[in-house]
C-alpha cells in the first residue's frame, strides 16, 4: 500500500462511475437459459435470515437437471450474452453482467479491500473466532490483535466439525471482520481484512477522508448514503 | 490403575467379521458387505484404554504429537478410551457429564476422505451410536440432526468432530468424540431431564465391554460407506452434488425423526436460538433443508436443532 494515497483521484473515479460491475459466470457446464434482459433491474436475496432469493437470473440444465441461478447483489443487467441462449456453456464462462449501485459504505469497503490483505473463507461454512482470539478482541478490540502466519485464528464450523483456520497472510492486525457468528460464509469470501499496524493511522485517513468528502463529491441521482 | 472396559482390536476385529458382517449380509439391499467392511477396518486398529483422563480429544492431539516426535505417525483408527473424564465438555465450552460407566473415547482418523465424505462424517458417530442401541432393543431411539441420538426427548450420547492438523508435518485428522450413557444414571441437576442412559431406559445394566465393541463395529461400517460411496462416486461421470442417493444418508434417513418436525434451529441453540421452521429434507451434503413461516426455504449447513 502506497504511503501517498491520492484521494481526489479515488474519489473522482467513484464519483465518476459510482457502481461496481458484478461479472455472472456459468457455475458448471450445461445448456443455459435466461430469465432477464438488457436493462432489467434485479433484486439481491432479501428476508431476516437472507432466505428469500435475489432474481432470477439464468437456468442451467445439466445432466436433465436443471438449477436456477439468482441474482446475489442488486443492480440493473447492463449485458447479456443472448448469443448463449440455449447453448451449451463450460463452467466459468461469463454469461452476463449486474451494474451494482454504491453505497458510501461500500466504497469505503471497496477501498479497503483494495489495501488489506483479506483471508478467505476455505469452504462454506460458519466460522467464529478461536477462543483465544475472541478473548482478547472481547477485552481490546479487533484493531488491538496482531496475528502472524501459523496462528490459529478462526474456527470452521461444518456439519458438527469444528476445523481450526491457521492464518496465512502477512502478519498485522485485524482491521475488518466480514463474519458474523452464526451466519454462513461462501468458499472465497474474505473473513478478515489484516493490515501492519503501521499502516493503521493511514488507513483510518482513507476512511476519515471519504466520509468527509462524500457529501461534497455525492451526485444525490447516483450515490447513497 | 487399570481400566474396567478393555476391548482390544482382535476383539473387535473378530466382532466385525463375524457378528457386524452376518448382521450387514441379511439386508439384500447392501451391496459388497465384506468390501465396505474392509474399507472401515482400520477403526480399531489400535485401542488405548485408561482408567481416567481429562479429555480424549486432548490426549488424542497428544498422541499424535509424541508420535511425530519420534518420526513416527499415528495409525489411522486409533480409539482412546477411558472409564471417566475428569475435565470433559461438549461443544461451546459446555460441560459434559463422564462419570465411570459410560463410554467415553476418541477415534482418530487420518484425512484421507473426499469434499463430501469429509462433510458428511459427523453423520456416522450419531448412525453408529444409534444402531448400536437400537441392537439393544431401544427401538425408540432416533438422530437428531446433526448426530444427537435422543430418547423420548433425552439425549442418549453427544458428539464432536474436531479437526487437528500436526505440527510438524502438518498432516490432518479428524478427532471424533464420542460420550454415550450406558450405566452411568446419576446426572448433575443442570441435565437431570435433558439426558438418559441406556440402563436407565432398559431397567438394567448394559454389558459396556459388548456395547464397546458394537459401537465400533457399527462405525467400521459407517467410515466403510463413506469410502465405498466416493469409490462408486468416482467411477460415475456427474457431480457429487448432483447425487441423491448415498447409503450412508439413506440410513441417517431411516433413524432420524428430525424430517417433518418443527423445530427452533440456531447456531448455538442453548444461547442464540434464531428461528422456528419445518424440516422438509436433507441435501446430498448433508445439509440440512427447512421451511419458515413465510414459506420461503432456507438451507443450514451447521448448527443445532431443538424440536418443538
Amino acid at each position: 500500500m502506497s504511503e501517498e494515497i491520492d484521494f481526489d483521484a479515488i474519489l473522482g473515479k467513484y464519483h465518476s462511475d459510482p457502481y461496481d460491475y458484478v461479472e455472472i459466470c456459468a457455475t458448471h457446464t450445461g445448456r443455459v437459459s435466461f430469465k432477464i434482459a438488457e436493462g432489467d433491474t434485479v433484486n439481491s436475496p432479501s428476508g431476516e435470515w437472507l432466505h428469500i432469493p435475489g432474481s432470477p437470473l439464468f437456468e442451467i440444465t445439466r445432466e436433465q437437471n436443471p438449477k436456477l441461478v439468482t441474482a446475489k447483489t442488486n443492480g440493473t443487467i447492463s449485458s447479456v450474452r443472448q448469443e448463449l441462449e440455449g447453448q451449451f456453456v463450460e463452467a466459468g464462462e461469463k454469461l452476463l453482467t449486474i451494474r451494482h449501485p454504491l453505497k458510501k459504505k461500500e466504497v469505503i469497503e471497496g477501498i479497503l479491500k483494495e489495501v488489506l490483505y483479506l483471508f478467505p473463507a476455505p469452504e462454506r461454512a460458519k466460522y467464529f473466532f478461536s477462543l483465544d482470539i475472541q478473548s482478547r478482541i472481547e477485552k481490546k478490540g479487533a484493531r488491538a490483535i496482531t496475528i502472524k502466519p501459523g496462528d490459529e485464528i478462526i474456527i470452521m464450523s461444518l456439519m458438527k466439525r469444528d476445523t481450526p483456520i491457521y492464518y496465512t497472510g502477512e502478519a498485522g492486525v485485524i482491521h475488518s471482520v466480514y463474519f458474523s457468528p452464526g451466519l454462513s460464509v461462501d468458499q472465497g469470501q474474505p473473513l478478515i481484512g489484516v493490515c501492519a499496524s503501521e499502516k493503521l493511522p493511514l488507513i483510518q485517513k482513507v476512511i476519515t477522508r471519504v466520509k468527509a468528502d462524500w457529501d461534497k463529491l455525492a451526485d444525490p441521482g447516483h450515490l447513497e448514503d | 490403575m487399570a481400566a474396567i472396559n478393555r476391548p482390544t482390536p482382535a476383539s473387535l476385529h473378530e466382532y466385525i467379521w463375524q457378528r457386524e458382517k452376518n448382521s450387514r449380509s441379511r439386508n439384500p439391499l447392501l451391496p459388497s458387505p465384506e468390501k465396505i467392511l474392509r474399507y472401515g477396518a482400520i477403526v480399531g486398529s489400535v485401542i488405548q484404554c485408561h482408567s481416567s483422563m481429562d479429555r480424549t480429544m486432548d490426549q488424542a492431539r497428544l498422541h499424535i504429537c509424541d508420535l511425530e516426535k519420534t518420526g513416527a505417525s499415528v495409525a489411522s483408527g486409533t480409539v482412546i478410551l477411558a472409564d471417566t473424564l475428569i475435565r470433559s465438555k461438549g461443544r461451546f465450552s459446555r460441560s459434559w457429564h463422564a462419570p465411570v460407566g459410560g463410554l467415553w473415547g476418541c477415534l482418530i482418523l487420518a484425512d484421507t476422505f473426499l469434499t463430501r465424505a469429509r462433510t458428511i462424517l459427523p453423520l456416522t458417530l450419531g448412525i453408529s451410536c444409534c444402531e448400536a442401541v437400537r441392537d439393544l432393543g431401544v427401538d425408540k431411539a432416533c438422530v437428531r440432526w446433526v448426530n444427537d441420538v435422543l430418547f423420548s426427548g433425552q439425549k442418549i450420547a453427544g458428539f464432536l468432530v474436531e479437526s487437528f492438523r500436526s505440527p510438524q508435518h502438518g498432516e490432518e485428522f479428524h478427532l471424533l468424540g464420542f460420550g454415550i450413557n450406558i450405566n452411568n444414571n446419576c446426572f448433575p441437576d443442570a441435565l437431570e431431564n435433558t439426558a438418559v442412559s441406556l440402563s436407565q431406559i432398559l431397567g438394567s445394566p448394559v454389558n459396556l465391554h459388548d456395547f464397546t465393541l458394537s459401537f465400533l463395529a457399527k462405525m467400521a461400517w459407517n467410515i466403510g460407506l463413506l469410502s465405498y460411496e466416493e469409490e462408486q462416486e468416482l467411477g460415475r461421470s456427474c457431480s457429487p452434488e448432483d447425487e441423491e442417493s448415498h447409503l450412508l444418508l439413506d440410513q441417517w434417513k431411516s433413524l432420524s425423526d428430525t424430517l417433518g418436525r418443527r423445530v427452533l434451529y440456531g447456531y448455538d441453540i442453548q444461547q442464540h436460538p434464531l428461528y422456528e421452521a419445518r424440516v422438509t429434507g436433507i441435501r446430498p451434503d448433508g445439509a440440512i433443508v427447512m421451511q419458515l413461516g413465510d414459506g420461503h426455504e432456507i438451507i443450514e449447513h451447521s448448527g443445532e436443532l431443538q424440536y418443538l
